[in-house]
């Protein structure tokens, strides 16, 4: 395996869960019970062997950085290549749609400079997944690909992206569409699952070539010239899930629930590392009774708790009923509260007797550091 | 290399051989403690918590895991460049050299280490006790003292006080006897031990207590009693707070469930000191829709279909449907499957009992131990089998 070095686009700022990344971007909410979404894309580079890598911060990074700190939970605190902070572009008016937008790399050029590694590896950072990049480098490499792009073949409505693939003989990708400019279904088409591998060198003529266009996609860079570049894909099947919206954030947190999601995506040999809290641990009171939930460390349990997810340092006293809901750290709920479809952010406060409730479809959110 | 005005020097090689099944492999201090701890947490943890950040850390017996858990220290923060933690292991040098023989000889034999800092104070810590304390006020009480030796001293039940090292002391907390395991203890003042010496007074006791013949160099039954004869100032620090020795079964047992009470010391809501460990990864646990936990500490990466009463369960543990768990230890990543029901048990690290057994079964005869029942780590109990309460299950040994 060639050596290689990693870009995580983690400046996806446009609040579209309902509040929970409101400050914070979509990379840095919480989930899992005690990751952050970023985690999962940090943690399959730093598996499949990368030890230099690049996040990409938007404007409001406290979070993200908070998080991220030196890398050491990543063991990205090296003194050869480690952890890089790239601030993002400001887009200004125009909205940020693109996930892998080039102007966020201009003003980031040196990282790429640096580096005498052949390839990079660039991933979203909102997306739920524990892979290996091992085997798509392998193609890369036997490919000799500028370009090769990571696609799920499986039409699951977890992981859709507006990009689809048309695959050739030996992985070559013939052409790339967006879902958006043709009418024709395609959902049974590969799609597109915002991971990709390219040549540093090449990257770095893109950016040269394409930086003073004032925002454009990678993808859109690689669909108009895909007779000219040599593009290959690499499929996968452990992608969970990209969170866009609250509904995703919701269901892709509910399927950890299931087993099988578990198993492909924590109970592996590959593991997903986070900072480390040094909570003591989870402490059940003889009135505890909880089912079919998820529940991290430093919780105090003495209530009623079934199909949820319950983060670190969470207390849910006597008489609480919490059923299908997503309790973030530090939350506090007080004698006899009741949640049902809700997603409490971190640190709030439910006094005794409050019922919450929300609906499948629409879960109720209630925002960081409020008290009910 | 950076002065150090206190220096600590960790005793970790003991067997712990009391342990039974729990010390075969690895050395006591690396025994999981609480669910995600292991012993020696709670020195280094104090360490940090107290701004002692050199410390030796002395090993013989089994010590591939605790090293291994120690690594550099950084799970405790002590990954420090102007000190840091040192495992010192018994070594050759150019005269003849041996095996550490008893704690005073393994403190002497690195007088080379401790010289190396240059400290005022060195600090003597076991890590065989959980416990936890802010050195950093016993250290300003030697010296507001005057003082040569500083014993760490906790107040013990009488009827318990012919169990421990027993000193007697005058109005000014000056030592004036110190008796190890009197048959009729004159005080109750135990000893905890952890000792402050000023390094030139240590150093002068060890070299002494080399030259004697007679002496079985261990700091407790003759440094201590040695520098009492020559009127050195002796004084006893009163230590107020949690303190267990978990030198055997039933201590190591009771000190466990201990936790699960209120008020214990490792409450979470107390954030002020924490105590660091260097856990393994793992997702948060799952508890199925069969679980029952009442009562119980659950660590991360825990897997619990079955019924867990008054127990702890330590990172990694799986318990399958119908499985009855009742006032029972599980180390990391024991497994217990489907139908077996377990009381007043330790399951080792990795141990597995298989379907439908049950262990901790009421015996014909009066149990030992207090019917408290060990399966050694790594055990594989087969499946139906029956354990009476008691025992100590011992892997068969391979090689």
């Amino acid at each position: 395996m060639s050596k290689a070095i990693g870009i995580i686009y983690a400046n996806n700022a446009n609040d579209t869960l309902q509040g929970l990344a409101l400050k914070r971007p979509i990379a840095a909410v919480p989930f899992g019970g005690r990751y952050r979404i970023l985690d999962f894309a940090l943690s399959s580079m730093v598996n499949s062997g990368i030890r230099t890598i690049g996040v990409v911060a938007p404007h409001h990074y406290r979070p993200l950085l908070d998080h991220l700190g030196a890398g050491k939970a990543w063991f990205l605190d090296r003194k050869n290549g480690g952890l890089f902070i790239l601030p993002g572009a400001i887009h200004g008016f125009t909205e940020n749609n693109h996930t892998f937008c080039v102007k966020d790399l201009q003003s980031n050029i040196e990282y790429l400079q640096n580096d005498f590694a052949e390839n990079v590896v660039i991933s979203s950072g909102d997306q739920i997944y524990n892979m290996n990049f091992k085997n798509a480098l392998e193609l890369h490499n036997d490919k000799h690909a500028d370009v090769t792009m990571i696609y799920n073949g499986i039409a699951n409505s977890g992981d859709q992206t507006d990009v689809f693939l048309e695959i050739g003989e030996g992985q070559k990708v013939v052409n790339i569409f967006d879902q958006k400019r043709i009418e024709k279904n395609l959902f049974t088409k590969p799609h597109f699952v915002n991971m990709l591998i390219i040549r540093r060198e090449l990257l770095l003529e893109i950016i040269e070539k394409y930086g003073s266009i004032g925002c454009i996609d990678l993808i859109d860079i690689f669909t108009s010239n895909s007779q000219v570049l040599k593009i290959y894909a690499s499929p996968t099947c452990s992608l969970i899930g990209i969170i866009r919206t609250l509904k995703d954030y919701f269901d892709r947190s509910m399927e950890l629930l299931d087993l099988e999601v578990r198993g492909r995506l924590w109970l592996g040999g590959d593991r997903i590392h986070t900072k480390f809290k040094d909570y003591p641990p989870t402490q059940y009171t003889s009135d505890a009774k909880v089912s079919n939930s998820l529940i991290a460390s430093g919780c105090s349990i003495a209530g009623e708790v079934a199909n949820s997810i319950i983060f670190r340092g969470v207390v849910v006293e006597q008489g609480c009923k919490i059923k299908n809901s997503i309790i973030l750290p530090k939350c506090y709920l007080h004698a006899n509260a009741q949640t049902d479809y809700a997603i409490l952010d971190k640190s709030v406060q439910v006094n005794g007797e409050n019922i919450l409730k929300g609906s499948l479809n629409n879960p109720l959110v209630v925002l960081k550091r409020t008290v009910i | 290399m950076s002065k150090q005005e206190c220096v600590a020097m960790l005793l970790a090689g003991g067997q712990g051989s009391r342990l039974g099944g729990l010390t075969r492999k690895r050395a006591k201090p690396a025994v999981s403690f609480c669910g995600k701890y292991r012993i020696i947490d709670f020195t280094l943890s104090n360490c940090t918590n107290s701004n002692i950040n050199t410390i030796g850390v002395l090993i013989q017996y089994k010590p591939l895991l605790l090293n291994s858990y120690i690594g550099l220290g950084s799970a405790w923060d002590l990954d420090n460049p102007y000190g840091g933690v040192h495992i010192l292991p018994p070594f050759l040098g150019e005269q003849e050299r041996s095996w550490y023989n008893g704690t005073a000889n393994a403190v002497y034999q690195n007088c080379e280490f401790i010289d190396f800092y240059d400290p005022e104070y060195v600090i003597i810590l076991s890590g065989d006790h959980v416990y936890r304390m802010d050195y950093a006020r016993m250290l300003n009480f030697h010296k507001e003292k005057n003082s040569e030796i500083t014993i760490a001293t906790i107040q013990v039940p009488w009827e318990e006080a012919s169990r421990f090292g027993i000193l007697t002391v005058d109005s000014e907390a000056r030592i004036t006897r110190f008796t190890e395991k009197p048959a009729q203890p004159e005080s109750d003042l135990a000893s905890m031990g952890v000792y402050i010496f000023n390094w030139s007074t240590l150093k002068q006791a060890l070299k002494e207590d080399a030259n004697d013949r007679a002496s079985e160099n261990d700091f407790g039954k003759n440094i201590i009693p040695h520098q009492l004869k020559q009127a050195k100032r002796v004084y006893a620090y009163k230590f107020e707070g949690y303190w267990r020795d978990v030198g055997t079964i039933e201590s190591y047992y009771h000190a466990n469930m201990e936790s699960l009470r209120e008020g214990h010391f490792l409450n979470i809501f107390d954030p002020r000191i924490r105590i660091f460990s260097n856990e393994d990864i793992l997702p948060p646990h799952f508890v199925g829709s069969t679980a029952k936990i009442e009562n119980s500490l659950v660590c991360n990466g825990c897997i619990v279909h079955g019924d867990v009463q008054n127990s702890i369960l330590a990172p990694g543990v799986y318990v399958g449907k119908g499985v009855q768990i009742k006032d029972s230890i599980l180390l990391p990543y024991a497994k217990v499957h489907t139908g077996s029901s377990l009381r007043k048990t330790i399951v080792g690290e990795n141990a597995e009992i298989m379907r439908y057994c049950i262990v901790g079964a009421e015996g014909r005869t009066a149990a030992e131990q207090e019917g408290i029942t060990v399966i050694e780590d790594h055990h594989i109990v087969s499946q139906g089998s029956m354990i009476e309460e008691g025992k100590n299950v011992y892997r068969p040994q391979t090689i």
